[in-house]
């Protein structure tokens, strides 16, 4: 990839073996700058999710480095991951919601949990809300929103600690074309602030529509490293 | 800092209402567990009490040969007097003996001859060896031979001795399988909660919650679940201890217990429940909440 002087992001000959000998990840090279927006597209078992799993440290790499804005997270202890986690805003597949609570206490309960304030909480969670466009169905419930909508608390969720990064699995997955495109320019919006934005998707009409950057994966290695044609309209 | 305490607690709490059933189950073990063991233990403590108290009355009469000399009379009290469990040796002359009962009772004793040896009264300072002292006693020389020669209540001994010895590996045997099985519980119970709450403790992995903020409200759910155990045990003591009470009282109008330190010992098992929880708690959470 061309114009990348100093990777926010990089992967370095990173192999994932899973027990029993099966490779998620077969020898990955890979840079991406601060403020990027990149998708990591391919078939189910390609990779992709494997490859956002490796800088959540849900997954530790079997060979190769990662770094996160220069520093080495490929083997942290299990005592530092929460501190990464913090660094960076992690949306969920199947958004994580917890039933009980309101929208506007799902976001509260992540900020209370990381160590916030009431106050602090009550300051913060509206303009959250705001910036992801729910703060109108705060008091609602998981089940009393669409898919789309659970989607936008996910993030609401995943932005709490203010993330340089946002690391997004499948996040149009559950969600019908409109909805995937509103959520894409939801994502598309936060990028325009600065933050850097991982996408793992297999979403492919809305991701040509997106004009970003797509890292396609299949068994394990990149087989292209793009950017869209198709300018974002 | 009150403010993350209130966080903690609240989860600790939630997580206690929500598994209500096991809690239950949890709390119920613990109690009946720490009831048999600090029922026994303070059984225990009380009977060794009286035990010791009965010490003074535990006493022994060594009779002497006819024709003990007196020199004999204090080596042979010298001796008996440096063996260990001994607490005090009086002589009893016979003579002595005798012009008691004489005044006592004259008519029986009128014309009748002395038939009191020479004698020592032996008090003990535990109820515990009575039969070696006994048998150390009958190998001196002065000593009568046959079983007058030294007389004590022997059964009375063995019986409170053996009593305490059965108390104390009932106690530990019966209460420590309780013991094991409520460890077993609380365990389960953090078990299960873990499983009930496993979005809850994906969304604070998820945010970068600390490990410590993650697992101390399962250890608080672990401690209230002994110390609640524990003053469910105070109070079936105290019942028990009443019950108890009110029992020897039909049977005697001048029996009585003495008074019950509820408090002080539903503090010991609290304290005791509490410690227990908060290890079987933290056993349960080590491996499911690891970062994964």
């Amino acid at each position: 990839m061309t114009g990348i002087t100093a990777p926010y992001i990089e992967y370095k000959d990173v192999c994932v073996e899973y027990p029993g000998h099966v490779k998620g990840i077969r020898g990955i090279s890979l840079q991406i700058a601060k403020g990027e927006f990149a998708f990591f597209v391919g078939k189910t078992g390609a990779g992709k999710s494997t490859l956002i799993k490796l800088l959540t440290r849900e997954v530790e790499q079997t060979s190769g480095t990662i770094q996160l804005n220069g520093r080495d997270i490929g083997h942290l202890k299990d005592r530092d991951i929460p501190g990464l986690r913090r660094e960076m805003g992690i949306v969920p597949q199947d958004f994580a919601l917890l039933p009980r609570k309101r929208v506007w206490e799902n976001v509260a309960y992540a900020m209370r949990a990381v160590g916030h304030s009431r106050k602090e909480v009550r300051r913060r969670v509206p303009e959250i809300l705001e910036q992801v466009n729910i703060a109108h169905r705060a008091d609602a419930f998981p089940n009393q929103l669409s898919g789309g909508e659970q989607q936008r608390v996910a993030i609401a969720r995943a932005l709490i600690n203010n993330p340089p990064l946002l690391i997004a699995d499948e996040p149009t997955g559950n969600l019908d074309p409109e909805h995937s495109w509103e959520i894409m320019e939801l994502l598309m919006a936060l990028n325009l602030r600065g933050t850097t934005v991982l996408v793992a998707s297999h979403d492919m009409m809305v991701i040509h529509r997106m004009g970003k950057r797509i890292v396609t994966l299949e068994m394990g290695r990149v087989l292209s490293d793009v950017v869209s044609e198709t300018p974002h309209d | 800092m009150i403010d993350r305490l209130s966080f903690l607690t609240g989860e600790a709490l939630t997580a206690l209402r929500r598994n209500y059933t096991m809690t239950f189950a949890a709390i119920i073990t613990a109690a009946v567990s720490l009831f048999l063991i600090g029922g026994l233990g303070y059984v225990y403590m009380r009977t060794t009490e009286y035990a010791r108290s009965l010490t003074g009355r535990f006493e022994m009469r060594v009779i002497l040969k006819d024709g003990t000399t007196p020199a004999q009379i204090s080596d042979t009290a010298n001796t008996i007097r440096l063996i260990e469990g001994v607490k005090e040796v009086f002589w009893i002359p016979k003579e002595k003996a005798w012009a008691r009962d004489k005044s006592k009772f004259p008519d029986l004793t009128e014309g009748v001859e002395n038939p009191y040896p020479d004698a020592f009264k032996v008090t003990l300072t535990d109820v515990h060896g009575g039969e070696l002292i006994a048998t150390k006693i009958h190998s001196l020389p002065a000593v009568a031979s046959g079983d007058e020669g030294v007389q004590y209540l022997k059964d009375v001994q063995r019986f409170v001795d053996d009593g305490l010895h059965t108390l104390r590996w009932v106690g530990g045997a019966v209460g420590g399988l309780l013991f094991v099985a409520a460890g077993l519980l609380i365990y389960n119970a953090i078990r299960l909660t873990v499983l009930a709450r496993r979005l809850e403790i994906r969304v604070m992995q998820l945010v970068g919650a600390s490990r410590f903020t993650i697992r101390v409200p399962f250890l608080i759910e672990g401690i209230v679940q002994g110390a609640l155990g524990g003053l469910v045990a105070g109070g079936l003591l105290l019942l028990a201890n009443n019950a108890f009470a009110a029992f020897l009282v039909s049977r005697s109008a001048f029996a009585s217990l003495p008074p019950f330190p509820f408090w002080q010992l539903t503090s010991i098992l609290c304290a005791c429940g509490a410690l227990y929880g908060f290890l079987c708690s933290n056993l349960a959470v080590h491996t499911p909440l690891k970062f994964r």
